[in-house]
């Protein structure tokens, strides 16, 4: 699904050249549950935003799917990242003017669904994930824990291939954060394939493999054995 | 994403910032109001003069008697009578621009009939009147070539005349006093409305001859007329016959070029172009303020945009990261920059039709809505959003998102 070859991203930061990606070798498959572990500045990041086609990388080539990502356009990365990939930020990124379901339309809205379909496909979604008494109330009256759901079910709603979560339990507590893994678990147990990235060893776990990086590179990449 | 979404979309951020939406689209409000007033003027300055030219006739020229002044002290215009019909007579013959002068003398008297009494200007012309003066007739005939030429006792009466006098009823073939002459009615005049100084319908109109004979005898002797009306064959005429009339004027009358004449030409042309001038200068003013205040107003949709841009940064690289394009950016901003120039044209459209309200009741002038005008204030408003709405909009549809996401 994923395929990355000799991959490097520098930052030109005044006079410094910061090499955030050094020439990163990785290729994950459909259904994969991935892990990447690494302190901050370790390049895990800037990693996941290239998967999600947020960022171009300044070197190499990343494939998705069928797709030479390095190849497309401002619009094609648009609809990779609407049709096909999901985002779960650590600080949920929900608008604060719309409620649980117009937060969850968004997606669809620029997918181009009707009106009639669109809803459907959000209140499914926010079923999915327990939140069905909530689809009318906007972020600031949900807790922690109801907004990730909620950014969870904006994720989900246009099912997507792959979930890309940045620390989705950074900002809660350890209970609320294991109700956000399982949500995830739940949803790599039907196929959706899951990139996960975390400094937490336990969140770490959850995945069936887990990538190390440090200095921009990978250090280490081995199936887990505790899953 | 469809358009509708986008505007449900944008009246969403818009409601969520009411108090600075509305306070932004004061330009436009400003802007678009004057736009209507300066159009309803011009057009209700164009509406009255074109009413003025129905009611007194077009390329006329109007000499009148007056008594040579001497430095500044005049004898008063009634005292002297220097017109004669000898000068109308001379005028005709070597002027032929001069298409038909009817002759005019006046009182004003005591109208008895039916019982009623009523003051009224009493006028003894030709039927030459009639056609320079653009009166038509409700009812009844004007005169009759015998009529003039043996000075029958026959007379035409305005609206006020009759209503006054007849109370709306028929007044043909009625018999009216005129200074105790009974004068046998024959026709009666459309209403021609009043204008600021008089009240154009209060009128009796009786052959030439007869006036001259039976009522005006002593204050216009011999062939002494009060005013003539020249009527000029084409209005690229006018002025060229008024300098001329001037000059065979003068020397009928022995007066040289530079003395003081016994007579003035009124050009009813002169008076109905300095109104409309001044609405001109009062539509270019009113167009300047619209103009700054459009441009103004544009500028300040652009620095809010801006600002709302940068505000909603992070907004942006959300929506860009679940999949919206440079064009659906763009197209959200253009919306956003559109509604409040749009809502701020509807509330100066309001304003504007206030205006123009209260300024017509308020001054009796006359202003005349051109829905035109309320057409271009729409086009007007919705290109100032689309024009000073489009940079930041580009500014936002241009964010890089990962940037966009990271912004603080």
């Amino acid at each position: 699904m994923i395929n990355i070859n000799s991959l490097s991203k520098e930052y030109i930061m005044g006079d410094n050249k910061l090499l955030a990606l050094d020439n990163i070798d990785l290729s994950i498959n459909e259904g994969d549950f991935v892990s990447i572990m690494g302190s901050s500045g370790s390049g895990k990041s800037t990693l996941m935003n290239i998967i999600g086609c947020l960022d171009a990388p300044s070197s190499g080539e990343y494939h998705f799917r069928d797709n030479n990502v390095s190849t497309l356009n401002s619009n094609k990365l648009a609809e990779l990242r609407n049709k096909d990939i999901g985002f779960v930020f650590q600080n949920f990124n929900l608008l604060p003017r719309l409620n649980a379901q117009e937060n969850v339309v968004l997606p669809l809205l620029y997918s181009g669904k009707n009106l009639k379909e669109r809803n459907q496909l959000a209140i499914e979604a926010l079923e999915s994930v327990g939140l069905k008494d909530r689809v009318h109330h906007k972020p600031n009256q949900l807790s922690g824990g109801q907004q990730q759901r909620v950014s969870i079910a904006r994720a989900i709603a246009g099912s997507p291939k792959l979930i890309l979560a940045d620390e989705p339990t950074g900002a809660l507590d350890s209970k609320t954060g294991l109700e956000i893994m399982k949500i995830l678990n739940d949803l790599n147990a039907k196929g959706i394939t899951i990139v996960l990235v975390t400094h937490e060893d336990d969140i770490a776990n959850y995945g069936s493999r887990i990538i190390k990086m440090k200095d921009g590179k990978i250090l280490e990449d081995k199936k887990n054995v505790n899953n | 994403m469809s358009i509708t979404d986008l505007i449900y979309l944008s009246q969403k951020s818009l409601r969520s910032n009411i108090l600075r939406s509305i306070l932004t689209s004061l330009g436009i409000i400003i802007g678009v109001s004057s736009v209507i007033t300066m159009i309803s003027i011009g057009s209700g300055a164009r509406i009255e003069v074109e009413q003025q030219i129905e009611r007194f006739g077009s390329n006329n020229l109007i000499v009148r008697s007056q008594s040579s002044s001497n430095r500044g002290v005049s004898m008063g215009a009634n005292s002297v009578n220097t017109l004669t019909l000898k000068d109308m007579e001379a005028l005709k013959e070597e002027l032929p621009a001069i298409k038909a002068i009817a002759p005019r003398v006046s009182l004003s008297t005591q109208i008895v009939a039916n019982g009623n009494n009523w003051l009224a200007t009493v006028t003894g012309t030709t039927n030459d009147y009639f056609d320079l003066g653009n009166w038509k007739f409700e009812n009844g005939r004007s005169f009759e070539e015998e009529e003039l030429a043996s000075g029958s006792r026959v007379a035409i009466i305005g609206k006020t005349v009759q209503k006054n006098l007849f109370d709306n009823d028929s007044p043909i073939d009625e018999v009216i006093r005129i200074n105790k002459v009974p004068f046998t009615v024959i026709g009666l005049l459309d209403a021609k409305g009043g204008t600021a100084w008089a009240d154009l319908d209060d009128t009796v109109i009786v052959p030439l001859k007869t006036a001259k004979q039976r009522l005006v005898a002593k204050k216009f002797p011999g062939d002494q007329i009060r005013s003539m009306t020249i009527n000029v064959r084409s209005s690229d005429l006018l002025f060229k016959t008024e300098k001329d009339v001037d000059t065979v004027m003068r020397k009928l009358h022995k007066i040289s070029a530079n003395g003081n004449p016994d007579f003035v030409i009124r050009n009813y042309a002169q008076f109905l172009n300095a109104r409309q001038e001044s609405s001109r200068v009062m539509s270019i003013l009113l167009a300047t303020v619209a103009g700054i205040s459009l441009i103004v107003g544009g500028i300040g949709i652009m620095n809010i945009m801006l600002v709302t841009v940068t505000e909603r940064t992070k907004e942006i690289g959300v929506c860009m990261s679940v999949g919206a394009k440079k064009r659906d950016i763009l197209l959200q901003f253009l919306i956003e920059s559109l509604m409040i120039s749009l809502i701020g044209g509807l509330i100066g459209i309001a304003l504007g039709l206030g205006v123009i309200f209260g300024v017509s009741e308020y001054f009796k002038w006359k202003m005349s809505l051109d829905y035109m005008s309320i057409v271009l204030s729409f086009v007007f408003s919705s290109s100032i959003g689309i024009i000073f709405g489009f940079y930041p909009a580009r500014k936002a549809a241009n964010l890089n998102p990962i940037d966009a996401l990271r912004y603080e």
